[in-house]
């Protein structure tokens, strides 16, 4: 082991003359000031996407006043242009996005929608099953559920030449459009990628107000609010589906211990339901909630392979590592049974 | 709360203002300076504060009966009963997941069942600090190395925002006696301060959380998805990574302690130019190193009985060193793996001669190939990526930033420490407005390299 006669102090080593703690204060006041001009805006922006609490409070109500000065000085603006290189995002462009649905997305009031042989899965009729041949891509997409099953769906089909594309995106939700706007997302990847399999994991962050009628805020978690989130996810499921070319995994999630959070997750689980009817032959609905939590119940452990195991992280609301593997396999063996390329 | 985060962006410069206007006045700054530490803390949960609190009492109970007695076995007695409470703490918050599937695995092979309920622990951020300062405190106390501190500074010493999730870890004797006298308003060392919380930005956000996004994440999640050239580059990068990720946040710790008066020890002195495992321990993690030294190593019988003795209290050091940086077997096999190469170095001592520069190339190459054990989720996704460092194909991920950052971080290193320090000097002698002019630019600079999804933990949060 090291032994050293002296432990070294940080300001052991050459530094500059101390000076008043006055400047300690200047320097960081001029730091703040110059931070509230320059990313004001960022820091409004920041507050809205928050989840509700107290450090949301704070946040927004010091960005309020910052963005209000940073609406009104270019410079803040000119900064953005001039970093914006630095910034790692994907810039999500083109239509699609949920604010400005496209044309034809909504029904003639009154008028009942036509139900085409998309809604009916072949096998629930005792059809032969469409299979598809070869599943060359597969995007694992989705908020932080999507970790690390997206990892174990990859380790799993990589002997299988199977491309995964993991593209989480934490922190976000289809009702949380302020931080990721998921039509228009979904719309990118579905160019972009070209999946022919997309595996969708998404929903611990949702219960944000959705924009009803007359652009009406509603809030979560009742049948309005369930229509106007099954109306996102319809839309996104239609968008990865490319017209019947590719398959799409949609996992619901299982209940959270928190029961607050419990009532979200039943509506969100009972709004993707509804919005996979008109494409049960693309759409597979994997039930997770009933493989993880039956009955309603929450559980931390359950058994796998006949052995009790913990499933779920501690904060009582994402898989853990084994629990990921559970639902890799789950995904998996539906899969197989859509793609010729998988079967032994 | 994390440091480059805009909430703590509001805390700092609030608490700081606050702080030096209530310096002289101890009584109500030692309250204040209390409250703001566990309200940085309550924002990662609140019931922590309780767990944070107890520990507190606890010791501090502990560290009065020992003082009170002047009986040696009973003052040992207490010692040992505070020093194994609080590592029971730790183990039923850190370990237990670990120990109950690992005993049941066992159990149930022989068939006897699964006796030990399962259960998910939440893992209060940074209570593997908060419990060696703990014991930091208790046995410097039985030691007669210090005295009982009152309770407002202990808990202000476990609590100080500063150090509280991720260290450096400071030593009671080191800590408690700078809050026996107010911090001189006159000698603060605002310079040295902003320079490091500006080093530790970059070095966290614009380079630890790039080479996570850009390689190490991709390859050590899927490594069977990556041939030689990709894993190789993922090895060194994950390297970088984690000292970046580590010392930036170690960096930011200690000049927010000197902005507001305190003085930190050092923790990293540049660990990738060492030319042996054991100069490397000197210069990474040096606060734990230390610890484990002074109340591990030295306790086991240290170097005193012979080179034999020393190898093995060095192994048995570096394995618990090892665990404790989770419960996992890739962090036993890496402290393992750091225990044995130090016992080969102290057996080999004085028979065997090196170059300089074979002695680095050897030292550094051990380094990256462990952090593969430490890095992967798993023994088995380890032994995966270890095959794929042989396995030719496509070099999918090398890009010039990659590569050049990489090189960057290893190279100055190994440059001699005088033209850097110089450097590091002019900065820190600018005039204050200056000074904050130059960290808003650079944390301009370097939000604009923040994903949408914000910045991710340090990698230290999770120990």
């Amino acid at each position: 082991m090291a032994t050293t006669e002296h432990d070294p102090f940080i300001l052991d080593r050459p530094t500059a003359p101390r000076i008043s703690a006055r400047g300690s204060l200047i320097c960081i006041g001029v730091a703040v000031l110059l931070l509230l001009v320059l990313e004001g805006a960022s820091i409004r922006r920041s507050g809205q996407r928050m989840d509700p609490g107290l450090q949301r409070t704070v946040v927004r109500a010091v960005g309020a006043p910052a963005g209000w000065l940073a609406d009104r000085l270019p410079i803040g603006d000119a900064v953005d242009g001039l970093t914006s290189w630095l910034s790692p995002d994907e810039k999500l462009t083109g239509p699609g996005g949920f604010e400005t649905p496209a044309a034809g997305t909504s029904a003639r009031a009154g008028a009942a929608t036509a139900i085409t042989p998309d809604a009916f899965d072949p096998a629930a009729l005792g059809e032969k099953p469409v299979r598809l041949n070869k599943l060359g891509t597969l995007l694992v997409t989705g908020d932080s559920m999507s970790q690390p099953l997206d990892v174990e769906l990859a380790r799993g089909l990589a002997a299988s030449g199977v491309r995964t594309v993991r593209d989480a995106h934490l922190g976000s939700g289809i009702s949380k459009t302020s931080l990721v706007d998921w039509g228009r997302l979904s719309s990118q990847q579905a160019r972009e990628r070209k999946p022919d399999a997309v595996v969708v994991f998404l929903g611990a962050n949702e219960g944000f107000p959705l924009p009803g009628a007359g652009k009406r805020l509603v809030s979560c978690c009742g049948p309005t609010w369930a229509a106007l989130y099954a109306t996102r996810a319809r839309k996104m499921m239609d968008t990865y589906r490319r017209s019947g070319a590719a398959r799409v995994y949609w996992l619901t999630l299982p209940l959270p211990r928190d029961p607050a959070r419990q009532k979200i997750v039943r509506s969100v689980n009972a709004a993707v339901a509804v919005a996979a009817q008109p494409y049960r032959a693309q759409v597979r609905i994997l039930d997770m909630a009933q493989v993880f939590t039956p009955a309603g119940r929450f559980r931390a452990a359950m058994a796998v392979g006949g052995k009790d195991t913990v499933v779920r992280e501690p904060d009582g609301i994402h898989l853990n590592g084994a629990g990921a593997k559970v639902a890799a396999g789950l995904v998996e063996s539906r899969l197989k049974a859509d793609f010729d390329s998988l079967r032994p | 709360m994390v440091f480059p985060t805009i909430q703590f962006a509001v805390f700092f410069p609030i608490v700081l203002a606050i702080s030096w206007a209530l310096m002289r006045r101890q009584p109500v700054w030692k309250p204040f300076m209390l409250g703001a530490s566990y309200l940085f803390y309550s924002a990662a949960n609140p019931l922590f504060c309780v767990m944070l609190a107890a520990i507190t009492l606890g010791n501090q109970g502990a560290s009065k009966l020992i003082h009170r007695s002047e009986d040696a076995r009973v003052r040992k007695r207490i010692v040992v009963a505070a020093v194994t409470v609080n590592l029971a703490t730790l183990g039923v918050f850190k370990y237990y997941g670990f120990f109950s599937q690992e005993v049941n695995a066992v159990l149930d092979g022989v068939g006897l069942g699964l006796p030990v309920p399962l259960a998910a622990i939440v893992l209060p951020v940074g209570i593997s600090f908060i419990i060696f300062q703990a014991i930091s405190y208790t046995v410097d106390v039985y030691r007669r190395e210090i005295e009982p501190a009152t309770t407002f500074d202990l808990g202000l010493y476990l609590s100080f925002f500063p150090h509280l999730v991720a260290g450096p870890i400071v030593r009671a004797k080191e800590f408690l006696p700078q809050l026996t006298t107010p911090r001189d308003p006159r000698k603060v060392a605002v310079g040295a301060g902003v320079a490091l919380i500006v080093i530790g930005l970059t070095k966290k956000v614009a380079i630890a959380d790039f080479l996570a996004r850009e390689i190490v994440d991709p390859v050590y999640g899927v490594p069977q998805a990556y041939s030689a050239p990709d894993v190789i580059l993922a090895s060194y990068a994950y390297a970088v990574q984690i000292f970046c990720d580590f010392s930036g946040y170690t960096d930011i710790a200690i000049g927010l302690a000197l902005l507001m008066g305190f003085v930190f020890p050092q923790n990293f002195d540049r660990p990738y130019r060492a030319t042996s495992v054991r100069e490397y321990w000197r210069r990474w993690h040096m606060t734990l190193s230390r610890f484990l030294r002074d109340f591990l190593f030295i306790p086991l019988g240290g170097s005193r009985s012979g080179k034999l003795k020393t190898a093995r209290n060095l192994f048995i050091t570096m394995v618990l060193g090892g665990l404790w940086h989770g419960a996992a077997w890739g962090f036993v096999l890496w402290g393992a793996l750091h225990g044995a190469a130090l016992v080969v170095e102290t057996l080999l001592r004085g028979r065997v001669k090196v170059p300089g520069w074979l002695a680095w190339l050897l030292t550094f190459h051990f380094i990256v190939l462990a952090f593969v054990v430490f890095r992967s989720p798993s023994l088995g996704q380890a032994g995966t990526y270890l095959s794929r460092l042989v396995e030719p194909g496509p070099a999918t991920l090398w890009t010039v930033p990659i590569v050049a950052v990489v090189v960057l971080v290893v190279g100055l290193q190994l440059l001699p420490a005088r033209p850097m320090d110089a450097l590091r000097v002019a900065f820190e002698r600018l005039h204050p407005v200056a000074l904050g002019a130059s960290m808003a630019t650079v944390i301009v600079l370097v939000a604009a390299t923040v994903s949408s999804q914000g910045v991710p933990p340090f990698i230290y949060f999770q120990f």
